[in-house]
């Protein structure tokens, strides 16, 4: 037999288990095929939000026991940034409305934000750093992944609005700042030429996003050097909660302004990312098991009620070589099926999640959802399949043969 | 339409035939070392074929008949390869079927044979046409001449508006005639069919028949039927009695019909 016979044989084969299984799903063994289907969708569908959960702990978007923060930040078109929104409308009044929102209940601490891309020098180095100024108070933390704890509370300098309270010039560095700036506690530093700043600490465990170069400040202290003091500007607030409630009082804060939920601020971080691979590997060993022994008891189930069609092209003089064809294709399709299915349903899955989790216990989804995980999860259940091969091919080749009854 | 029964050794082979032989069946498996240690005697066996001679020849229609249970089937099943027997020879255009290979046999039957069951055996999620088809896919024929060569043998058997139903589509005469189809896509030389008329009411039962006759050009028919008028296109019809063979009429060289019988002789049924 020539290789084009051989190919051409191959190809009717598959063409026919394409037909065949497509036909067993939708009319004549509807019941048994949706069964295997729905058996690997929900396998897979498992995996799939055990892995969004996984990812979206590694991701560290997640915001865990009742922590809560949320951003306000001006209302706009474009897309912002939470570290950098020079060019962003702000707001005014921000001490007073920082009074404010503290009293509302269920408010742990909040804090306006503002933040510039300044020159900042120490004896002949000069570098641009992002500057951040806050309010501290108990229970910050950090912000834009730098400690506050070092900073004075309550902005001394503010005073009330007279911006001639104590000068701190306290100043806590990225570890990033502080390699740029070859900087450590106790150096003294100039910012835009104002030289009354000292370096009160180095934040070495700071998680500033990549190595971007941050300093953090007193609010007034900023908006004195850049002239946003005259309207008592900032570019956000943050403020973080254990009450999701708030959200609402906030929200009626500035008529124009958006509320976001941040889990980077204050959030504690409870898992890291070795715990999110060993969820999603357990998931995807789990999916694997459980959806090889249903595929393996389904399709042998369905195999054996289909011995007198199987005996029936033997008898025809179909070789069992081509019935074996048959049958793989039938069960990689099969379970391709449940993988886009379970896949697709595992996202849905994740959006109840979320739903769920941002209407009860937290303010952002606590799982990411991907349209890559349908590929993952199809994927998955092909492997399923061919691991389910062997055991199908044994038994087809076992059943097969005979006279049909 | 009798064909030749030659003796002649310049003529070919028949299409198939069956010397002496016996096929016996075992109920159930035979006892391993543990269960003969336990004393578990053999299984019963059954001889559903009983020293059993016939012969094929190209061009003519063969009736097998019989009560039921007296090897109608396991005949046409040794005939068309599907059985090999316990005793005896069976051979294919004068190869000996015992000593093909499972595998040799598929192909044999695949090439060589026609098979219609009295339930049809269509394979329930593919059309009619694809049915029809899937010999030929087993043969590496391309998808176009596939689809045109089962059409037209649909058409021939009167279902050409009907190629693509599937057989829970179509009355139980629909889909004996999608089987004859089947049974003659790949051109064999045999045709065998089990009770072909049996699942068929009368009108139906005659059409079929009428396609069976339509087919009898350069290939042999074999059919086994308890029903008189199925038998009736037969040129000759073997009778079976508990898997014997109790009357074959068939021409010798001389073109006198010789009545054997598996228990008389030819001069004991002339005395």
């Amino acid at each position: 037999m020539s290789i084009r016979t051989r190919l051409t044989r191959i190809v009717g084969f598959l063409s026919v288990g394409v037909r065949r299984t497509v036909a067993r799903a939708t009319a004549t063994d509807r019941q048994r095929v949706q069964f295997t289907v729905l058996g690997v969708a929900a396998t897979i569908a498992l995996l799939v939000v055990v892995t969004g959960i996984g990812v979206g702990l590694a991701t560290g978007t997640t915001v865990y026991d009742d922590d809560v923060d949320y951003w306000i930040v001006p209302e706009t078109d474009g897309e912002r940034s939470l570290l950098v929104a020079t060019d962003q409308p702000q707001f005014g009044s921000v001490h007073e409305t920082n009074d404010r929102i503290r009293s509302y209940e269920g408010v742990d601490v909040t804090s306006p934000v503002l933040a510039e891309v300044l020159r900042i020098e120490r004896d002949d180095r000069s570098e641009f750093v992002l500057v951040v100024g806050v309010v501290n108070a108990p229970g910050l933390e950090s912000v834009a992944g730098v400690s506050t704890d070092a900073l004075s509370h309550d902005d001394p300098h503010y005073a009330n609005g007279t911006y001639d309270g104590e000068w701190t010039g306290e100043v806590v560095l990225s570890s990033g700042a502080a390699g740029l700036l070859d900087a450590e506690r106790g150096d003294e530093i100039a910012i835009e030429g104002e030289e009354r700043f000292a370096v009160h600490d180095v934040d070495e465990g700071s998680s500033a996003g990549g190595n971007v170069p941050v300093a953090v400040v007193q609010l007034s202290e900023l908006q004195t050097l850049t002239g946003a003091s005259e309207h008592d500007q900032a570019d956000q607030f943050v403020v973080g909660t254990t009450t999701p409630a708030v959200r609402d009082d906030l929200e009626g804060v500035y008529p124009t302004s958006e509320v976001l939920t941040r889990g980077e601020l204050t959030a504690t971080q409870v898992a890291d990312s070795d715990l999110s691979l060993a969820l999603a590997l357990t998931a995807l060993v789990v999916a694997i098991s459980i959806g090889t022994l249903f595929v393996l008891t389904t399709t042998g189930l369905e195999i054996v009620a289909d011995r007198n069609q199987l005996a029936t092209m033997s008898t025809l003089g179909i070789t069992t070589r081509s019935q074996l064809t048959l049958t793989g294709v039938q069960t990689v399709i099969v379970t391709a099926i449940g993988g886009l299915v379970g896949s697709v349903g595992g996202l849905g899955v994740i959006r109840v999640v979320n739903e769920i989790a941002t209407r009860t216990v937290t303010t952002e989804p606590i799982a990411v959802s991907h349209y890559l995980f349908v590929v993952y999860g199809t994927v998955v259940a092909l492997a399923v399949g061919m691991l389910s091969l062997p055991y199908v091919m044994l038994l087809t080749r076992h059943v097969t043969g005979g006279v049909p009854e | 339409m009798a064909g030749p029964a030659s003796a002649n050794r310049a003529s070919p082979p028949p299409v198939a035939s069956a010397t002496d032989v016996t096929k016996v069946f075992i109920r159930g498996s035979e006892p391993g070392r543990i269960g003969r240690l336990l004393g578990r005697s053999a299984p019963p066996t059954v001889t559903a074929v009983d020293d059993v001679s016939i012969e094929i020849e190209t061009g003519e229609i063969v009736g097998l008949s019989g009560p039921s249970g007296s090897g109608k089937s396991t005949l046409l099943h040794l005939l068309a390869g599907l059985e090999v027997p316990t005793e005896g020879t069976v051979r294919f255009q004068g190869r000996d079927v015992a000593s093909l290979s499972n595998r040799q046999r598929t192909r044999l039957r695949l090439e060589h044979v026609g098979i219609v069951f009295q339930h049809f055996h269509l394979l329930e999620s593919l059309s009619a046409r694809a049915n029809v088809a899937l010999p030929l896919v087993e043969l590496g024929v391309g998808r176009r001449t596939r689809r045109q060569r089962a059409e037209t043998l649909l058409e021939r058997v009167g279902l050409g508006d009907r190629t693509g139903h599937r057989p829970g589509e179509l009355s139980g005469g629909e889909q004996q005639r999608v089987a004859i189809a089947r049974a003659l896509v790949t051109d064999p030389t045999l045709v065998v069919a089990d009770e072909p008329t049996g699942e068929l009411d009368t009108d139906t039962g005659r059409r079929v028949l009428e396609e069976f006759e339509r087919a009898t050009d350069d290939r042999a028919i074999v059919l086994a039927s308890h029903d008189e008028e199925t038998l009736a296109i037969s040129d000759r019809v073997v009778k079976l009695h508990d898997g014997r063979v109790v009357d074959d009429p068939r021409p010798d060289e001389k073109g006198v019909v010789d009545h054997r019988s598996g228990e008389r002789t030819v001069a004991e049924f002339h005395e």
